[in-house]
C-alpha cells in the first residue's frame, strides 16, 4: 500500500485535529495542541501503562469483587465467580454481560494494545487500515469495562439493608477500576500515526 | 575534472551517541513500578493474614460447607476452607483456617464440636443457627501448649465448654430411670445445671452421667451433698392423703436430678468428683452410705435359713447401728461332703465404713481387716426380726456367743464371705404376739350385748305406755281446773248478793265455816301440786348421770385389761338399776300422784258445785253480813290463792312434760347426760 504520510512529506500532523504543519511549528495553530514528531518513544508510555494495568488486573481477578451479606451469611464473589454464579442461576444475559465487560474486553484490550505496540515496533511489518480499526475499537470499547465497577458501586450504594442484605465492594473493585483506567491510558498513549510507518518509512 | 572531490578526510559517519537508557526511559514507568509494589504488598499482607490451617475430623459434618465459621466464645475466629474425607473415608475432614490471633492457643487441649439447632424438652437451643447455619465451636484455654494441626471433633457438645464456669461431677446410679441427656439438675426446684453424656459404666452394672453445675451454684456442692432422681412424678399415699409431686415439665419428659446437702462437714468438691445418685429424696436423706462412696465394700453371706422378709434394700445392722444394706439376693447350689447338693441363700450386703467406725474413705481392705478382727472375737451375721411386731427383717452383725470359731472366706467370688449364725429368736415379737392373742380373746361381744341390753331397758322406760300417759292425764287435769276457774269467774257474786239480801243472817257463820273448809281443800291441792313438782325424778336422772360418768371414767382408765369386765359389770349394774326403776314402776307412781291430784281437783270441783247454793245462801244473808260481803265481793284472797295454786301446778306439769319429751326424743341423753 502506498500512502503518503505527513512524515514522508516533511510535515507534522496534529494528533488532535489532523492539520499538518511544517516542522517549525511547535503548536498547532488551529487547535493549540502541542505538535509531536512521530517517534517510537511514545511506545514506552504505552507499555508502562499496559504493564501497570496488567499488574492490577491480577488482584482484580483473585480478590472478591462483591461481598454480599444475606441474613448473616456472607458471600464473596470474584468477577469470574460472580459471572458463573449468575450463569448457574440461569441469568445468562447478565452473566454474559458481566463476563464480556469484565473478562473478555479487558483481556482483549491487553492483547490488542500489545499487538499494536509490537506491530508498530516491528519494522518489517506493514501497518495499515486494519491496525487503525483495531486501535479505534480498542479506544472506544475500553471505557465499557468500567461497567462492572459501576455495577458494584451502585449495588453497594443501594443495597444496605443491614442484617437482611447488604453489599460491599471487595478489594477487587478498586484493582479492577485501576486496571481499566491504566489500560485506557495505555491506549491513549499509543500514537496511531505509528501505524502508518511502513518498513521503508521509518526514520530514527 | 574539476569536480575533483575535495581532499580531506571523508566525513565521518557519525551518529549521536545513544543516550543512556535511563534518560530514554519515560517517567511513566514509575506507574507500573508502584502498581507492582502495591500489588505485592497486598498479596504479602493477605498471605501473612491467612492464619494457620488446621484439620478437624468429624464423624458427621451435617450442615458444614466451605465458609462455615469456627467460633470461639461466639466470635468468628476462622473459616472452613475445605471439606474432604480422611484417607479411610470414615470421617469428614474439615480444613479450617484459624485467625493468627488465636492460632497459638489452639493446642493439644483444644476441643471442637458442631453447633446445630436442637429441639428438646428444655426448649429450642441454638436457634440462631437456624438462620446462620451450623457452625463449628471451639474451646481452648489461654495457655499455648504444643501446637497441633490435626484434631478430632467431638460427637456432641461437651457438657461445659469452659470448665471454669462451674463444676463437672459424675453421678452413678443403678439405672438411668428416665434421665436423658440434657436433663436439668435442680436445687430446691431451681435449675442450676444439666446432665450430659449418659453412659453405662465399665462393667455394665450401672450408669454414669456427667453433671455440670453452673457457677455460682457449684459452691453449694460439698462432699456430703446427695443427689437423687426426680424423674417423672411421684405419687404418695399415706395417712395424710394422696400427694402428687411433679417437679417440672422438663423433668417429667426428660427426667432430672435434684441435690441437697443434709449434713454439714463436707469438703470442697473438685471436678470429676463422683456422687451416688439415689432413687428418691427419702432414700437420699436416710441412706447410710456416704454420697461420695461410690463403691461401698461388699460381702457375701450364706444362710441355710430361709431369708423370707429380706429384700434388696433391707438394712444391715452392725451391733444395732444401721451400717449397710442388702444389695443382692440369690440362691446358690452347693455340694456337701457326700456329694449331695443343697441350696443356700446367698445375700450380698454393702457396708458403709463410716458406720463401722472407720474413716469415711476407708477402702475395702480396711473394712475387711476390721471385720476379720471382729469375727475372731465372735462377730457373726444372722437374720433377725426387729420392730415392735417383728415385721422388719434385717441382717444383724453382732456377737453371737457359744459358736465355733469361723473365718472370713477372702477368696470367695465375687465378694468375701462372712460367717453366719442361725436366726435370732425374737422375744419381743413373741410377747407382742401374746398381747394380740389376749386382745383377741377379750369378751368384746359380751360387752356389746350388755350395752345393747342397757340401752334397750332405757328405751323401754322411755317408751312405756305409762310414761306416755303422763302428759295426757295432766292435760285432763288442767282442763278441769280451767273449767273450775271459769265457773268461778262466771259466778256473778255481786248480783246474786243483791238478790239474796233478804236472807237470814244466822246462816252467815256456817257459810264462813264452809268457806274455810274450801280453803283447806284448795291448800291440799296446792300441796299435792308442790309434791308433784318436788318429785325426785330429776334425782333419778342425776343419779343415772353419775353412774354414766363413772362408766366414762372407767372407760378412760388405762387399766385396759380390767376394762371390759368393769364395763360389763357397770353396764350390768346400770341395767339392773334401770330394771329396778322399771320394776319400781316410777311412772306408775307418778301416775298415782297425778291421780291424787286429780282427785283433789275433783273435790275442788265438787266443792265448787256447792258454790251456787252457798251464794244463794249468801244472797239471803247479804244485808246482815255487809262487811263479809265486801270482803267476799272483792274476792281477792280467794281468787289470788287459786291462781297461784294453778301457776304452781302448771309449772310442775311443764317440768314433767319437758322431762317426758326429753326421754321420748333422746333416751340416750337421759342416760348418758349429753
Amino acid at each position: 500500500m502506498n500512502v503518503l504520510t505527513a512524515t514522508d512529506a516533511g510535515l507534522i500532523g496534529c494528533t488532535r485535529c489532523g492539520r499538518v504543519w511544517t516542522p517549525d511549528h511547535a503548536h498547532c495553530e488551529r487547535c493549540g495542541a502541542t505538535l509531536h514528531k512521530v517517534d517510537k518513544s511514545g511506545l514506552q508510555r504505552v507499555w508502562a501503562w499496559w504493564i501497570a494495568g496488567l499488574i492490577f488486573y491480577i488482584p482484580a481477578n483473585l480478590y472478591p469483587m462483591l461481598v454480599t451479606a444475606t441474613l448473616g451469611h456472607e458471600q464473596k464473589n470474584t468477577i469470574v465467580g460472580g459471572a458463573m454464579e449468575l450463569w448457574r442461576h440461569h441469568n445468562y444475559g447478565v452473566a454474559l454481560i458481566i463476563f464480556g465487560a469484565s473478562v473478555m474486553i479487558p483481556i482483549g484490550k491487553f492483547i490488542a494494545i500489545a499487538y499494536l505496540a509490537l506491530a508498530v515496533g516491528n519494522e518489517r511489518r506493514k501497518g495499515g487500515p486494519p491496525h487503525l480499526h483495531l486501535y479505534e475499537v480498542v479506544e472506544f470499547i475500553g471505557r465499557w469495562s468500567m461497567i462492572d465497577v459501576f455495577v458494584v458501586a451502585i449495588l453497594s450504594a443501594l443495597v444496605q439493608l443491614g442484617f437482611v442484605a447488604s453489599i460491599h465492594p471487595g478489594p477487587a473493585a478498586a484493582s479492577f477500576a485501576l486496571s481499566v483506567a491504566f489500560t485506557m491510558l495505555s491506549a491513549q498513549s499509543f500514537d496511531p500515526r505509528l501505524i502508518w510507518r511502513g518498513p521503508d518509512r521509518v526514520s530514527s | 575534472m574539476n569536480d575533483t572531490p575535495e581532499t580531506g578526510p571523508a566525513e565521518l559517519e557519525t551518529s549521536n551517541a545513544p543516550r543512556p537508557i535511563w534518560t530514554r526511559l519515560s517517567v511513566v514507568w514509575i506507574v507500573p513500578l508502584i502498581a507492582l509494589l502495591i500489588t505485592l504488598g497486598v498479596a504479602w499482607k493477605t498471605v501473612s493474614d491467612r492464619g494457620m490451617l488446621i484439620h478437624i475430623n468429624f464423624k458427621d459434618a451435617t450442615g458444614v460447607e466451605i465458609g462455615t465459621p469456627l467460633k470461639f466464645r461466639d466470635v468468628d475466629v476462622g473459616k472452613v476452607e475445605s471439606v474432604s474425607f480422611t484417607p479411610d473415608l470414615e470421617q469428614v475432614q474439615l480444613g479450617v483456617r484459624i485467625d493468627n490471633e488465636v492460632a497459638p492457643f489452639v493446642d493439644t487441649e483444644a476441643k471442637f464440636w458442631l453447633v446445630r439447632p436442637e429441639v428438646s424438652a428444655r426448649g429450642i437451643q441454638n436457634l440462631g443457627t437456624v438462620l446462620s447455619g451450623t457452625y463449628i465451636e471451639g474451646f481452648w484455654n489461654n495457655k499455648p501448649n504444643g501446637q497441633q494441626s490435626m484434631f478430632q471433633g467431638l460427637d456432641k457438645p461437651p457438657i461445659s465448654p469452659d470448665p471454669t464456669k462451674g463444676t463437672i461431677i459424675e453421678l452413678r446410679a443403678k439405672d438411668a430411670g428416665g434421665i436423658v441427656d440434657g436433663a436439668p439438675v435442680l436445687y430446691h426446684g431451681l435449675t442450676v445445671g444439666h446432665l450430659q453424656n449418659l453412659r453405662l459404666d465399665d462393667d455394665g452394672s450401672g450408669v454414669i452421667v456427667d453433671a455440670f453445675i453452673e457457677a455460682p451454684h457449684n459452691k453449694l456442692l460439698t462432699t456430703q451433698t446427695r443427689f437423687w432422681d426426680t424423674s417423672g412424678f411421684s405419687v404418695k399415699f399415706d395417712t395424710s392423703g394422696l400427694s402428687l409431686d411433679v417437679r417440672s415439665l422438663a423433668t417429667l419428659v426428660q427426667g432430672g436430678v435434684e441435690f441437697d446437702t443434709f449434713t454439714s462437714g463436707g469438703g470442697i468438691v473438685e471436678n470429676e468428683h463422683a456422687f451416688r445418685l439415689y432413687d428418691g429424696k427419702d432414700t437420699a436423706e436416710n441412706s447410710v452410705f456416704q454420697s461420695d462412696v461410690v463403691d461401698p465394700p461388699k460381702y457375701t453371706l450364706l444362710f441355710d435359713d430361709p431369708v423370707q422378709g429380706l429384700e434388696v434394700g433391707s438394712k444391715v445392722q452392725f451391733r444395732g447401728v444401721e451400717a449397710g444394706e442388702v444389695t443382692g439376693l440369690a440362691i446358690k447350689i452347693r455340694k456337701d461332703s457326700t456329694g449331695q447338693s443343697y441350696a443356700q441363700q446367698q445375700l450380698t450386703i454393702a457396708l458403709s465404713p463410716d458406720r463401722l467406725g472407720l474413716s469415711r474413705d476407708a477402702g475395702e481392705e480396711a473394712v475387711t481387716q476390721f471385720l476379720q478382727g471382729e469375727i475372731q472375737s465372735g462377730l457373726r451375721a444372722r437374720i433377725a426380726n426387729i420392730g415392735l411386731l417383728g415385721g422388719t427383717t434385717v441382717i444383724e452383725l453382732t456377737d453371737v456367743p457359744d459358736l465355733p470359731d469361723a473365718e472370713m472366706n477372702l477368696d470367695a467370688k465375687p465378694y468375701p464371705t462372712l460367717p453366719t449364725a442361725p436366726a435370732a429368736e425374737n422375744d419381743l415379737s413373741k410377747s407382742a404376739q401374746g398381747v394380740f392373742k389376749r386382745i383377741e380373746g377379750l369378751p368384746i361381744e359380751e360387752v356389746m350385748s350388755s350395752a345393747i341390753r342397757t340401752l334397750d331397758s332405757i328405751s323401754a322406760v322411755a317408751e312405756s305406755e305409762e310414761t306416755r300417759k303422763v302428759p295426757g292425764e295432766l292435760s285432763g287435769l288442767l282442763e278441769q281446773l280451767k273449767t273450775f276457774t271459769t265457773e268461778l269467774n262466771k259466778k256473778d257474786a255481786a248480783d246474786k248478793t243483791v238478790a239474796a239480801l233478804d236472807r237470814v243472817t244466822e246462816a252467815a257463820s256456817s257459810v264462813l265455816e264452809e268457806i274455810s273448809g274450801l280453803d283447806e281443800t284448795l291448800s291440799s291441792a296446792d300441796r299435792a301440786a308442790t309434791a308433784i313438782a318436788d318429785m325426785p325424778l330429776k334425782d333419778v336422772g342425776d343419779k343415772l348421770d353419775t353412774i354414766l360418768a363413772s362408766i366414762d371414767q372407767l372407760l378412760n382408765k388405762p387399766g385396759t385389761q380390767d376394762l371390759p369386765q368393769s364395763l360389763n359389770d357397770t353396764l350390768e349394774q346400770t341395767a339392773a338399776i334401770l330394771t329396778q326403776l322399771k320394776e319400781a314402776n316410777a311412772a306408775d307412781k307418778l301416775n298415782q300422784t297425778l291421780d291424787a291430784a286429780q282427785n283433789a281437783a275433783d273435790s275442788v270441783s265438787k266443792a265448787s258445785d256447792q258454790l251456787p247454793e252457798l251464794t244463794q245462801k249468801l244472797q239471803s244473808l247479804v244485808d246482815q253480813a255487809g262487811a263479809l260481803v265486801a270482803t267476799y265481793g272483792r274476792g281477792s284472797n280467794f281468787s289470788n290463792e287459786t291462781l297461784s295454786t294453778l301457776r304452781e301446778l302448771r309449772r310442775a306439769i311443764s317440768n314433767i312434760g319437758s322431762l317426758a319429751r326429753m326421754i321420748e326424743r333422746n333416751p340416750q341423753s337421759f342416760i348418758l347426760g349429753r
